[in-house]
């Protein structure tokens, strides 16, 4: 009895193993020669997962041959793979609400600065990379709204489309320093180049937003100026500016400004020259920056440094204020009257010492052979002493500045190491009685 | 003239910010009751304490930090330092002066001409960074030397640099590229 006992429970065993088909078993039916289906006949069977489950499946009619099993052991899920709640909720295929934001933001932008399709993927596509940077992920949202201007603006520099910071911080009411810093770490991070600012397309773009070229209520006729006279006129002159060191390291909105004032002036001075600087800019529909009177003087100032060699003008006494009505003329000979009334720093020395001297033929010999040939010999005296080196403004009139005297010699010699004494170190101990003082003056707080 | 003839540029070393510890916690109650020419920072946890003879200014923290500005050398630097700890060390507390070691090193140098920035600009293009409506200087890095140079138009160059050595060999390097750029006579 017992022994039939123990071989009916050595049965059981197989059986129940039997039961527990796994993947084995599928693999070894199918290593078990071509099987076919026995519906159809056909011997296309597939493995196919549905729902995660191995079957066994005749590809002509749908039959399932064999099925893994419904349920798992715990010995089984031991072996089974954990997926994460990150993967298996698709969470990381998804873009969080902030990038959503920050994208529909980029495309509103380009579309309001009508920029092309191409600036647009280029913006999302730097976008998308900096909001990735810990440095832009996890900052305030004012900062996440300059980062949408910054990869805008990085575009069109790229693509040399002039947009200066100044737009880009009034379209978003950022604050500029706040732009200045994310732009600069922008750069950083992502590793970008960006070309110069070119003034010559910012010149036309600015002037498109002048409301000058028609005659309207606030324009009256003789205001009105025809725009591709403006504009190339205004870009001679701003050409003339970055010649003279006007426009490098300077803000080049108000010299924009100020060159289109002047080259508006210039083209019908008759009725123009009474109108000021900002009533032009109020006509115009453009603000005023305050820079831009500054660069106004300098550029009249520069004017006026040409109109002097100009062998008719020098009659007529021309002042700052007429002579804009020969603006013409000076642009139109600007390489050579620039060359004949500045000059290097060494050659000044030299002419002015000749000056001294009341003789004609050693100007001559001292200034540059270039200059030679202009002047003729009568003028050259007053050429030379009206004659000022070509440097930026801020050389000609320095402001006045604290410099601390070099060391002395008895400093240099200071190697650090020498020994202190007590008297250098009581001087910034207090003694006991103005401790006592200021512990009675702190009493009163 | 030649970028290869010697010229001898003068570099005025305008600032030297060195730091040190003093290994035990600092009463920052008692350094400003008891110690002249202090200024007491409640709020942020601070002291400044400033030295006349070497023209210095430090920020002694309680943790027994202190960072030393305002010298204009490095020997300067660590003859204020000590003085510095000689004081603390009257005031009561057991300073030892250890870590000493300069952080930031801030020259002036003048070139005798002018310089074309968007030139210099487009000749250098990785290391340098010109944002006129930003800054009217051009920024120079180099990174072996981790130093930044700012360089003006009107031919002055602004150097920082971990230590003297390298603000030198900074402007020797900045040399030939700011003479490729330099203004010519028109």
């Amino acid at each position: 009895m017992l022994k039939l006992c123990t071989v009916h429970f050595f049965f059981l065993n197989i059986l129940i193993k039997s039961l527990n088909l796994s993947q084995f078993d599928l693999q070894v039916f199918k290593m078990s020669g071509q099987r076919k289906c026995p519906d159809c006949g056909s011997s296309e069977i597939v493995e196919d997962a549905h729902y995660a489950q191995n079957q066994l499946v005749c590809a002509d009619c749908g039959f399932i041959l064999t099925e893994g099993l419904l349920t798992t052991t715990f010995q089984d899920e031991e072996h089974l793979q954990e997926v994460t709640y990150s993967r298996s909720t698709g969470q990381n295929e998804q873009l969080s609400r902030c990038k959503l934001r920050g994208i529909k933001r980029v495309q509103d932008l380009c579309k309001v600065l009508y920029l092309p399709a191409v600036f647009e993927d280029t913006a999302l596509s730097y976008f998308q990379r900096a909001i990735e940077h810990p440095s832009f992920h996890l900052v305030s949202l004012e900062k996440k709204e300059i980062l949408v201007g910054c990869c805008v603006f990085v575009t069109c520099r790229q693509h040399n489309w002039p947009l200066t910071m100044g737009t880009i911080c009034s379209l978003l009411y950022a604050d500029k320093e706040l732009f200045a810093s994310v732009y600069l770490c922008v750069l950083k991070e992502l590793e970008l180049d960006v070309p110069a600012l070119s003034l010559t397309d910012l010149v036309k773009t600015h002037l498109n937003s002048f409301k000058l070229f028609q005659s309207s209520a606030s324009v009256p006729a003789k205001f009105a100026e025809d725009k591709e006279k403006m504009v190339a006129r205004t870009i001679q002159i701003v050409e003339l500016a970055s010649e003279t060191w006007l426009v490098t390291g300077r803000h080049p909105i108000p010299i924009v400004t100020a060159a289109a004032y002047l080259a508006w002036q210039s083209l019908q001075p008759v009725g123009r020259l009474t109108c000021t600087f900002a009533r032009f800019c109020k006509m115009a529909g453009t603000d005023l920056p305050p820079p831009a009177h500054l660069r106004l003087k300098e550029l009249n100032d520069i004017l006026l440094r040409m109109a002097s060699q100009l062998a008719w003008l020098r009659v007529l006494n021309v002042d700052k204020k007429t002579v804009v009505k020969h603006i013409g003329d000076l642009l139109q000979h600007r390489h050579f009257l620039l060359r004949s009334s500045f000059s290097s720093g060494d050659t000044e020395d030299q002419s002015a010492t000749a000056v001294g001297d009341g003789s004609v033929s050693s100007p001559q010999a001292a200034g540059c052979s270039a200059q030679a040939e202009g002047c003729h010999p009568g003028g050259k005296q007053k050429c030379s002493s009206v004659r000022r080196p070509l440097l930026p403004p801020c050389l000609i009139n320095p402001r006045k500045r604290l410099r601390t005297a070099a060391l002395s010699p008895s400093d240099q010699a200071i190697t650090g190491d020498e020994a202190i004494s007590d008297s250098e170190i009581e001087q910034y101990l207090r003694s006991q009685e103005e401790m006592q003082e200021f512990s009675k003056a702190q009493a009163w707080h | 003239m030649d970028a290869d003839s010697d010229v001898a540029l003068d570099i005025l070393i305008t600032n030297v910010v060195c730091v040190f510890r003093t290994r035990c916690h600092l009463n920052l109650r008692k350094i400003a009751l008891e110690g002249a020419n202090v200024i007491y920072k409640r709020d942020v946890g601070k002291v400044l304490m400033k030295l006349r003879k070497p023209r210095i200014t430090a920020t002694i923290w309680s943790s027994g930090k202190v960072i030393c500005t305002g010298a204009t050398s490095e020997e300067e630097a660590k003859f204020g330092a000590r003085r510095l700890a000689r004081t603390l060390q009257k005031l009561g507390f057991q300073v030892i002066f250890t870590d000493f070691k300069v952080v930031n090193v801030l020259a002036v140098c003048n070139m005798p001409f002018e310089i074309r920035l968007p030139e210099f600009t487009k000749n250098n293009r990785p290391h340098a960074s010109y944002e006129p409506e930003l800054h009217p200087a051009v920024c120079y890095r180099i990174k072996p030397l981790r130093a930044t140079l700012q360089i003006f138009s009107t031919g002055s160059i602004t150097v920082t640099g971990p230590n003297v050595k390298a603000v030198a060999s900074a402007v020797e390097q900045i040399y030939p590229f700011v003479f490729e750029s330099r203004k010519e006579i028109l």
